[in-house]
C-alpha cells in the first residue's frame, strides 16, 4: 500500500473540499500573478506611484510582513536559545509563517524595482553605507535560513519520510537546527533593524529622521523590538484563525499563553521606548529642523494626529497592558483582540514610516502628497496573502505542523 | 524495466534538479545574468545618439519677431541643440523657451512632409501627396480662373510675414495679380504706431527705448511674459545689483507684475483712464516737461477757432475730466497712489510709459494708446534716449515698379475686403478680425473666392472661432503654405509646405535698439528634411505659371538669388556677421521730424474737433455682454510658457506649463478665492464657462493674484490640430473662441480686452 | 562614496540664483531638456511623473489681492555635500548599488543610469524632489530622435535620473584644458546649459572654493540662503532674495524663529 500523503492520526477535509478552497484562493493568486506580470512587462507605470511617492503600498506590505514574520526569529530565539521548550508546540508554524512572509517580501522587492533584471547589482555593487544593502543581504540570508528551517518539516511528510535518505536528512537537520536558529536570530535582529534604519537615516525627511548611535538611528532598534513584540502576536493570530477555519484546537493554550505573555512584555517595553523616541523627536529633533509636531499631521482622514494615538495608545499600550496581565491573556476574546491590535499597531507603524514619510511636505510651500494605489498594486499586494494561504493550507494538510494536534483532537 | 508515470516523473525531476544544481555550479547562469543586465542597458528601443564631428551654425530665431541670434550645435548632419548667440544684438546669448525648443518644430510630428491635396471633406484630414508641379498648378489654375472672371480682388492673402523680402514678394504678388487684399494681424503696436501718427505725423514703428530708460510705467505690457523678447530686457528685473524701476498696471498679477517694483491693480479696461489721471496730476503740479510742451506741442492750451468758439486744449480737458478722485473711482486705484505714480514718473531721469496688453496680440483702443503716448509727451521724452522714437520701417527691400495689366488695375481699384485703408479707417493698414463678419453677412458669393495663408493660423487666432469657421466654409478655395499641420492648414484645400526657418535662408527684421533696426539672416542649419519648398520660390513659381505681367514681375531665378541681390553690398556683412543694422536713431531730432500741420506734437483731442482721434468722453474700454446674465469678467492672459499664436507650443514648452494652467486635458481658469467662495466653487471643480460668444468646460484654479470678479484664461491652448504626439491636441480652451471682436470707432482695430462671462458648476 | 585619497575637495561647483531677477520664464528647464535628452510625454500635466532636472516652482506669499506676490524658484539638483561636507549627501548615502556617487574633485553628485536598478530609495531620501524616475520608456516621435545629443545617453525605463550640473560639459572643458596642458579651467569654460540659457542672467555658476569665481562672493551676499539648510544637506545651490517671505519659504521655521536670526549648525559651517 502507498504511504499516505496526509500525516497519520490527523483528520483532514475531503479532497473535493480542499480542491475547492484551493481553487478559490488560487483565483486570487492568479489575479495577483497577472498584475505582477503586467508590472514586469510594462513597468512601474502600472502603479500609481510617482516621483514624490517612490515608496508605496507594497513597500508598506513588505515592511509589515517582515515585521510580522518576525514571529519566526523571535520564537526561534526563545525556543532554541533561551530554551523555552514549551514553544516547540508552535515553532513549526512560526517558521512557516516566517517563510511565507520573507519569501513574499523578496517577491515584492523583485516587483518593486524598476530594473528587476539588474536586481543583483545590490549585491555585486554593494554600497556598505546603505541601509538597503544591509536589508538585502540579511533578508536574503535569513530567507535561506528559514528555508533550511522549513525543509526538515517538509521532509516529515509521511511519503517523503518513507525515503530513508530524506528521513535521515531531516533528522540530522533537526539536530543542528539550533545553529540555524541562532544564525537566523542574528540576521533577523540586523535586518529588522536595517529596515528601521531605511527610514530613520533619511535626514532629508524630518518626519522619518531619527538620531541614534553610530550609524544606527533609534528606529533601527525600535523596528527589531517591535518585530519581536508583534511577530509572535501575528503567529498567535494566524494560529487562532487556522484553528477557527479548521474547527480544531491545534496548539495548547499554555503555549499560546506563554508566547502572548512574552510578546506582551516585549510590547510594553517597546511602546515605552517608542513613546520616549516620539517625545524626543517631537520636542528636540523636529524643532531643530524647524518643525512642530503638528506640521506632520493634517486634517486628512488618515494623516491626522489620530494615527499617532492609534499607533501608540490604542494599538500599543492597550494590547500590551492586556497581554501582560494574566486575566487579560486568559480571556480568549481579549487575547485575540490584543494580538490583533498589536498586529495593527505594528502595521500602522510601518505604514507611517513608509507612506506618511512620503506624504508629509518638507517645504513650507508644498502641500501634502497623497496617493492611492492602482489595482495592479493592490493585486500584487494581495498576491502574497493568497500565496500564504495556499502554503499554509498545503502545509497544514500534508505536514505535521502542529505536534500537539493529535493529542488535542483525540477523537479521530 | 517498466517506466510508469511515477517513475518517469521521479526520473524527470531528478534530471531537472540535477541539471539545475549542476548548471548553478557552471559559469552559465552567471554569464546569462550579466548578459541580461547588459541587455537592459542597451534595449534596442532606447535610442543611442550617434556621435560624430561637432559644428556650430550661427543663425537667427524666426519664431517670434524678436529675431534673437542663435547658435545651433550639430553632430554631423543632425542639429542637436539651439543655443543663444553671444554678441548678437538681439538676445546676446539668452533665448526664450520657445526659441530653445526650435528643433522640435524641425523634427517634430506636425511637419507637412510634401505638398498635399485634400481628398476628404474640408477639415477631415484626408490628404493625398502630390507633386510640387501639381500643387502649383492647383493654385495657379484657381487664380487664373478668378482673373478670367474679372474678380482678381476676390483673392486674399493672410500673411504673417510682416517685414522683409517675403513680405515684399507677397505685396508685389497681390499687386500685379490685382488684389488689394493683403491681410495681416494687427497688434498693439498698430494702435501705438497710429497714435504716433496722429500726434507726430510720422509713419513707422514706435520704439520705446527701454534699454536706456531707468523708469518704465507699463500699462499692462507683458514685458516679462514673453510679450517682448526676454533676452532683451537688459537691467530687468531689478535685483540686488540694481536695475530699472518698473511699475506695472494690470488687473492680474502676471509675471511682469510680479517682477515690478509696484503692481497697480487697476480695473481692467481702465488703464488708459489711469494714464489720464496721472497726466492730471503732472499738469496740476506743474511737474510735466514744460519746456517741451511750450515749445514743441500744440493743442495743450485752449485755443480759439474762428469766431468766439473756444477749442478746448488737452490741459483743461484733463484738469476738468480726469480728476484723481474720479479716476480713482473708475480705476479702483487709490487717489494717493495716482499722485505717487505721477510724481515718481515725472521725477525720474529717463522715464517711459508703455502699453499693449500682454503680448500685445490685440491691437486695442486708440484712446488708451493715445493717453499713454500723451504721458510720454508730458514727460517730454519724445525722441530722447530712454524715451519714445518713431522708427521708419527698413527700406532695403526695393523692387522695380512692375508693369500691370487691365485686370490687375481694375482689381487694385476695388476697396479692400476688410475695410482697412478706407474712408472710415484711413490709417489702419489691416483689419483682419473684420473678415469673418464681412464674409458671413455678404449677399451672394463670398467676397473672398480664394484665400492664401502663410506664416499665420487665422482659424486659431481670429476671435470668435465659430464665425471664422463659418466664413471659411464660404471661401471656395483655401491654400496654406504652412510647414506645420496647424488648424488652418487642416482646413485648406491644398498645402504647399514651406521650409522651416532652420532649413533655408530668410531675412528677419527685428527692432534692435537706438543703434538701429537689426536685420538678421536665417541660414539653412540643416538641409530640408522633407519635400518642402521655400515660400519665396513658390511665389516665383506660381507667378511663372500665371504668365504675363505677373511672370515678368517675378523674373528672379530663385529666392536665394533675390536675397543676394537685395543685400547687394551688405551681402558680405550679413553672411559673415549674421546681421546688419539700419536706421539708427539720432536723439533730439524732434523739431525736424514732426510731420503734423503744426510741425509740433499735437494733442489731438475731440473736445471741439469731431475728427480728432481722442475722445474726451473716454472712461472705460467697452466690453461685450450684459452684467445681468454674465456677472463675471473674462480676460485672456499671455504667458511666456505658451506660444499663443503661430506656431503652437512645442512639447518642451507644453512640458513647462504649470499644472494650475493645464491639468490633463482641462484648461484651468483663474478665479479669486473670494469670488469662488461666493459662487461656491473650490479648487479643481469642473465648471462650464459661458460668454455671449460660446462656452467651454474648464477647471477652477484659485489664484489670489486675479482681481475679484475677474476670471482669466491663458492664450495658446485649445488647439485642435498639429499632431496628437505633439502633446497639445485637444487640451484646454482657445480663449479666442469665447470672445468676439469689438471695433474701435477711430481705427477699426479690435479692442476687446475681455468679455462678460459666467461660471456654472457641472 | 569612494573618498579621495587626499580627502580634500579640489573644486566645489555651485550655483547662485538671484530670485529677484528670475522671471519664471522656464528657459532653464527647456535648455536642460534639450541639452540632456530629457524625454517628453503626451501629457506632462502630472508634475509628479514629469521628468525635469530643473523645476521652476511658483511660490506665492498667500496674501489676498492685491497684496499677493509671486516668486519663482528654479530648483536643479542641489548637489548636496551632506552632513559635514563629506559627500554624505542624502541620496548618495542611501543608494545600495553606488549608482549615484559624490565626486570629490568637483563636488558633483553623479547618476549612473546603467547601474541604477530602480529601487527609488534615493528619491525618498532627497527632500528637494530633484530625482526623477523613468516610469515609461522614453519615446521621440517622428524624426525627433535626430535631435538627441550624443553627449548624454538617453535613459531607459526603470531608472532614476537627475541634474548632473551638465557634467559632460565639465568633461569636455577639462579634456580641452588637458590637451592644452592647463590644470585649471577658466570660469567661463564650464557653464551648465540652464545657466547659459537664462535670458535675464539670474543664475551664476562656478567654483564656490575659488575666490576668482563670481559665486565665491555671491554666496556670502547678505540675502543669500540655501533651501532646507537646517537639514544639514549642505546644498551647493544658493539663492538670493530681498524678500523676507521668500527666504522664509526656503526653510522651515518655528513661529518664533526667523531666517537670518537663526544660528543653526549648518549655517555656521557654510
Ligand atoms: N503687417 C503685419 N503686421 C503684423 C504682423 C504681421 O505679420 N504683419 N504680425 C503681428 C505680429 S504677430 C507681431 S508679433 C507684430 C510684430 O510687430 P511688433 O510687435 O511691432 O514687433 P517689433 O517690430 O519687434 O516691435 C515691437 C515694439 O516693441 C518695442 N520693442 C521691441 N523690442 C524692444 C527693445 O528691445 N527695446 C525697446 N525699447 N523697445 C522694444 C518697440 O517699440 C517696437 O516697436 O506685428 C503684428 N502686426
Ligand atoms: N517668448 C516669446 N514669445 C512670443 C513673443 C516674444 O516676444 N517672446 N512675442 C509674442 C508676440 S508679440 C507675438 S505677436 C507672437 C508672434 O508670434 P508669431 O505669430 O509666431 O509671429 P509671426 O509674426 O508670425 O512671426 C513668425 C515669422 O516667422 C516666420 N516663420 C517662422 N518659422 C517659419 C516656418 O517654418 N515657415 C515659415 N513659412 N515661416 C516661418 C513666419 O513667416 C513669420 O513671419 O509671438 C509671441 N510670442
Ligand atoms: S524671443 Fe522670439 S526670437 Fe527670441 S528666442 Fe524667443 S521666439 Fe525666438
Ligand atoms: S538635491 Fe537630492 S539628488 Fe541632489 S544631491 Fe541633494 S539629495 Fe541628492
Ligand atoms: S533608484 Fe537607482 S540610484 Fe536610486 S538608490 Fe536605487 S539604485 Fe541607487
Ligand atoms: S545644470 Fe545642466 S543638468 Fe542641471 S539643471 Fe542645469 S542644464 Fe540641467
Ligand atoms: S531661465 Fe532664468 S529667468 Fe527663466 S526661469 Fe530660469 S532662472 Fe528664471
Ligand atoms: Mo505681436
Amino acid at each position: 500500500m502507498e504511504t499516505p500523503l496526509i500525516p497519520p492520526g490527523v483528520k483532514r477535509c475531503p479532497t473535493w473540499q480542499f480542491a475547492l478552497w484551493m481553487a478559490a484562493v488560487g483565483a486570487v493568486l492568479l489575479w495577483g500573478v497577472y498584475a505582477m506580470i503586467l508590472v514586469w512587462w510594462k513597468g512601474l507605470n502600472q502603479t500609481n506611484m510617482n516621483d514624490a511617492y517612490g515608496f508605496a503600498l507594497w513597500i508598506w506590505a513588505d515592511l509589515a510582513v517582515i515585521a510580522l514574520g518576525g514571529g519566526a526569529f523571535f520564537t526561534g530565539f526563545l525556543t532554541y536559545i533561551i530554551g523555552k521548550d514549551k514553544l516547540k508546540g508552535i515553532i513549526n508554524y512560526a517558521v512557516i509563517i516566517g517563510f511565507i512572509c520573507y519569501s513574499s517580501a523578496l517577491l515584492i522587492l523583485a516587483i518593486d524595482i524598476g530594473q528587476p533584471l539588474r536586481g543583483w547589482f545590490i549585491f555585486w555593487h554593494a554600497n556598505v553605507h546603505s541601509m538597503l544593502t544591509e536589508v538585502a543581504f540579511c533578508l536574503s540570508c535569513y530567507f535561506g535560513v528559514l528555508t533550511i528551517e522549513f525543509i526538515p518539516l517538509i521532509l516529515e511528510n509521511p511519503r517523503l519520510a518513507a525515503k530513508p535518505f530524506l528521513h535521515h536528512l531531516s533528522h540530522n537537520m533537526h539536530e543542528i537546527m539550533a545553529v540555524f536558529a541562532a544564525t537566523g536570530v542574528f540576521l533577523s535582529f540586523f535586518h529588522q533593524g536595517s529596515l528601521g534604519g531605511v527610514a530613520g537615516v533619511l535626514f532629508g525627511r524630518p518626519f522619518a529622521y531619527r538620531e541614534g548611535i553610530f550609524i544606527w538611528p533609534w528606529t533601527f532598534f525600535l523596528f527589531t523590538w517591535s518585530a519581536a513584540a508583534c511577530g509572535p502576536c501575528f503567529t498567535i493570530l494566524v494560529t487562532w484563525i487556522t484553528e477557527k477555519i479548521t474547527g480544531k484546537k491545534l496548539v495548547q493554550q499554555d503555549v499560546i499563553g506563554l508566547l502572548a505573555k512574552i510578546a506582551g512584555w516585549m510590547l510594553i517595553t517597546y511602546i515605552i521606548a517608542k513613546s520616549i523616541d516620539t517625545l524626543y523627536w517631537a520636542l528636540v529633533t523636529a524643532p531643530g529642523m524647524g518643525f512642530t509636531l503638528m506640521d506632520f499631521y493634517t486634517d486628512h482622514p488618515i494623516y491626522n494626529i489620530g494615527i499617532l494615538f492609534a499607533e501608540i495608545v490604542l494599538c500599543g499600550f492597550l494590547p500590551a497592558l492586556i497581554l501582560i496581565t494574566r486575566r487579560g491573556r486568559e480571556n480568549g476574546f481579549l487575547l485575540i483582540l490584543s494580538v490583533l491590535l498589536a498586529v495593527l499597531g505594528c502595521s500602522i507603524n510601518r505604514w507611517v514610516m513608509v507612506l506618511q514619510v512620503m506624504a508629509v511636505p518638507v517645504f513650507s510651500f508644498e502641500s501634502w502628497f497623497l496617493y492611492s494605489p492602482s489595482w495592479q498594486e493592490v493585486a500584487t499586494t494581495i498576491l502574497p496573502v493568497a500565496y500564504g494561504v495556499i502554503l499554509i493550507s498545503l502545509a497544514h494538510r500534508y505536514l505535521p505542523v502542529f505536534p500537539q494536534e493529535k493529542e488535542l483532537n483525540p477523537a479521530n | 524495466m517498466k517506466i510508469d508515470r511515477r517513475k518517469f516523473l521521479a526520473g524527470f525531476s531528478a534530471c531537472v534538479g540535477g541539471g539545475a544544481v549542476g548548471s548553478m555550479l557552471s559559469p552559465l547562469p552567471w554569464k546569462v545574468m550579466d548578459d541580461v543586465a547588459i541587455w537592459t542597458q542597451n534595449w534596442p528601443w532606447t535610442p543611442v545618439p550617434q556621435d560624430g564631428r561637432y559644428s556650430y551654425v550661427q543663425s537667427v530665431c524666426a519664431l517670434c519677431p524678436g529675431g534673437c541670434g542663435i547658435s545651433v550645435r550639430k553632430v554631423k548632419s543632425r542639429a542637436v541643440k539651439i543655443e543663444g548667440l553671444k554678441d548678437h544684438p538681439a538676445g546676446n546669448g539668452g533665448l526664450c523657451p520657445l526659441g530653445l525648443s526650435g528643433l522640435q518644430y524641425l523634427y517634430g510630428p506636425a511637419r507637412v512632409k510634401s505638398p498635399l491635396k485634400r481628398v476628404g471633406k474640408r477639415g477631415e484630414g484626408k490628404w493625398q501627396p502630390i507633386s510640387w508641379d501639381a500643387a502649383i498648378s492647383e493654385v495657379s489654375q484657381k487664380l487664373n480662373e478668378l482673373r478670367a472672371r474679372n474678380k482678381p480682388h476676390s483673392l486674399a492673402w493672410i500673411s504673417g510675414e510682416n517685414k522683409g523680402i517675403l513680405a515684399g514678394l507677397i505685396d508685389r504678388f497681390l499687386k500685379v495679380y490685382g488684389s488689394p487684399n493683403v491681410l495681416r494681424d494687427s497688434t498693439a503696436h498698430d494702435a501705438i504706431d497710429q497714435a504716433a501718427y496722429h500726434t507726430q505725423g510720422q509713419r513707422g514703428t514706435v520704439f520705446w527705448d527701454i534699454e536706456n530708460a531707468d523708469f518704465i510705467l507699463s500699462f499692462g505690457a507683458g514685458l516679462m511674459d514673453g510679450g517682448w523678447p526676454l533676452a532683451r530686457m537688459n537691467g530687468f528685473p531689478k535685483s540686488a545689483d540694481g536695475g530699472k524701476t518698473l511699475i506695472q498696471v494690470e488687473a492680474r498679477l502676471s509675471d511682469t507684475a510680479a517682477k515690478a517694483d509696484l503692481w497697480v491693480a487697476a480695473n481692467p479696461g481702465t488703464e488708459g483712464v489711469l494714464a489720464l489721471g496721472i497726466a492730471h496730476v503732472m499738469i496740476r503740479e506743474l511737474i510735466y516737461n514744460i519746456d517741451f510742451i511750450n515749445r514743441q506741442a500744440s493743442g495743450f492750451e485752449d485755443g480759439v477757432m474762428g469766431g468766439d468758439q473756444v477749442l478746448q486744449g488737452f490741459k483743461s480737458m484733463v484738469l476738468e475730466k480726469y480728476k484723481p478722485e474720479k479716476v480713482s473711482g473708475i480705476t479702483g486705484v487709490p487717489v494717493d497712489a495716482i499722485f505717487d505714480i505721477a510724481r515718481r514718473f515725472a521725477k525720474s531721469d529717463k522715464a517711459v510709459a508703455v502699453c499693449g496688453r500682454g503680448h500685445g496680440r490685440v491691437a486695442g483702443c486708440m484712446d488708451e494708446a493715445l493717453a499713454v503716448h500723451y504721458l510720454n509727451a508730458l514727460k517730454g521724452n519724445i525722441h530722447q534716449p530712454g524715451g519714445v522714437f518713431v522708427v521708419a520701417d527698413p527700406d532695403y527691400v526695393r523692387f522695380p515698379e512692375p508693369g500691370m495689366d487691365k485686370i490687375a488695375e481694375y482689381g487694385l481699384g476695388q476697396t479692400r475686403v476688410d475695410g482697412a485703408q478706407s474712408e472710415k479707417f484711413p490709417n489702419s493698414r489691416y483689419l483682419l478680425h473684420r473678415l469673418p463678419e464681412i464674409i458671413n453677412t455678404a449677399d451672394g458669393d463670398s467676397p473672398v473666392q480664394a484665400l492664401l495663408v502663410s506664416g499665420a493660423n487665422p482659424l486659431y487666432t481670429i476671435p470668435d472661432g465659430k464665425s471664422v469657421k463659418k466664413s471659411f466654409d464660404k471661401i471656395p478655395f483655401i491654400a496654406s503654405f504652412s510647414p506645420f499641420m496647424d488648424e488652418t492648414a487642416v482646413y485648406s484645400d491644398v498645402i504647399l509646405p514651406d521650409h522651416t526657418y532652420l532649413e533655408c535662408y530668410r531675412d528677419i527684421v527685428s527692432q534692435g535698439s537706438m543703434d538701429g533696426i537689426v536685420v538678421s539672416l536665417a541660414k539653412p542649419v540643416v538641409r530640408p528634411l522633407y519635400n518642402t519648398s521655400h515660400l519665396g520660390d513658390v511665389i516665383i513659381q506660381i507667378a511663372k505659371a500665371l504668365g504675363g505681367y505677373i511672370e515678368t514681375a517675378f523674373a528672379w531665378k530663385s529666392y536665394e538669388s533675390l536675397l543676394e541681390e537685395t543685400f547687394a553690398d551688405n551681402w558680405e556683412t550679413i553672411t559673415s556677421s549674421g546681421y546688419i543694422r539700419m536706421n539708427p536713431q539720432i536723439p533730439g531730432t524732434v523739431a525736424t521730424s514732426f510731420n503734423t500741420p503744426s510741425k509740433k506734437f499735437e494733442f489731438n483731442i475731440n473736445a471741439g474737433a469731431p475728427e480728432a482721434p481722442f475722445s474726451s468722453a473716454f472712461e472705460k474700454i467697452a466690453m461685450e455682454g450684459d452684467a445681468q446674465n454674465y456677472p463675471l469678467t473674462l480676460i485672456p492672459y499671455d504667458s511666456i510658457r505658451l506660444a499663443g499664436n503661430y506656431p503652437a507650443n512645442p512639447p518642451f514648452m507644453t512640458k513647462i506649463i504649470d499644472d494650475t494652467v493645464l491639468k490633463k486635458t482641462h484648461g484651468c481658469i483663474e478665479i479669486n478665492p473670494a469670488t469662488a467662495k461666493q459662487l461656491r466653487l473650490s479648487e479643481g471643480d469642473a465648471v462650464k464657462l459661458s460668454t455671449p460668444r460660446g462656452e467651454a468646460d474648464v477647471q477652477i484654479h484659485l489664484y489670489e493674484g486675479v482681481m475679484p470678479g475677474v476670471i482669466a484664461l491663458p492664450r495658446g491652448l485649445g488647439h485642435t490640430a498639429y499632431s496628437e504626439e505633439w502633446g497639445l491636441y485637444g487640451k484646454g480652451v482657445n480663449v479666442n473662441d469665447l470672445m468676439g471682436p469689438i471695433e474701435d470707432p477711430v481705427s477699426g482695430f479690435n479692442m476687446a480686452w475681455g468679455i462678460r462671462a459666467k461660471l456654472t458648476k457641472i | 562614496m569612494k573618498e579621495s585619497a587626499t580627502h580634500e575637495t579640489a573644486r566645489r561647483y555651485g550655483m547662485v540664483i538671484d530670485l529677484d531677477k528670475c522671471t519664471g520664464c522656464g528657459a532653464c528647464m527647456v535648455s536642460c531638456y534639450a541639452e540632456n535628452n530629457v524625454p517628453f510625454k503626451k501629457d506632462e500635466s502630472n508634475k509628479l511623473d514629469s521628468i525635469n532636472w530643473i523645476r521652476v516652482v511658483k511660490m506665492t506669499n498667500q496674501k489676498p489681492y492685491p497684496d499677493t506676490q509671486i516668486c519663482y524658484l528654479p530648483m536643479p539638483c542641489m548637489q548636496c555635500d551632506g552632513v559635514g561636507k563629506h559627500g554624505h549627501s542624502p541620496c548618495v548615502s542611501v543608494c545600495p548599488a553606488v549608482a549615484t556617487d559624490y565626486d570629490f574633485t568637483t563636488g558633483i553628485v553623479s547618476q549612473i543610469y546603467t547601474r541604477c536598478f530602480g529601487c527609488r530609495y534615493c528619491m525618498a531620501a532627497c527632500p528637494y524632489h530633484a530625482r526623477k524616475f523613468n516610469w515609461w520608456d522614453p519615446v521621440w516621435p517622428a524624426d525627433m530622435e535626430k535631435y538627441l545629443s550624443p553627449n548624454v545617453s538617453p535613459r531607459m525605463r526603470g531608472v532614476v535620473e537627475k541634474c548632473s550640473f551638465c557634467f559632460h560639459r565639465y568633461q569636455l572643458a577639462r579634456d580641452k584644458a588637458y590637451q592644452e596642458e592647463r590644470a585649471e579651467l577658466e570660469e567661463n569654460e564650464y557653464q551648465p546649459a540652464c545657466v547659459e540659457a537664462c535670458p535675464v542672467k539670474a543664475m551664476t555658476f562656478g567654483d564656490l572654493n575659488n575666490p576668482a569665481h563670481a559665486v565665491y562672493e555671491l554666496k556670502n551676499h547678505k540675502h543669500a540662503f540655501r533651501l532646507l539648510e537646517r537639514l544639514e544637506t549642505n546644498p551647493k545651490v544658493y539663492y538670493i532674495s530681498s524678500k523676507e517671505w521668500v527666504r522664509r519659504n526656503g526653510d522651515n521655521y518655528l513661529p518664533d524663529e526667523a531666517p537670518g536670526r537663526l544660528k543653526s549648525k549648518a549655517k555656521a559651517r557654510h
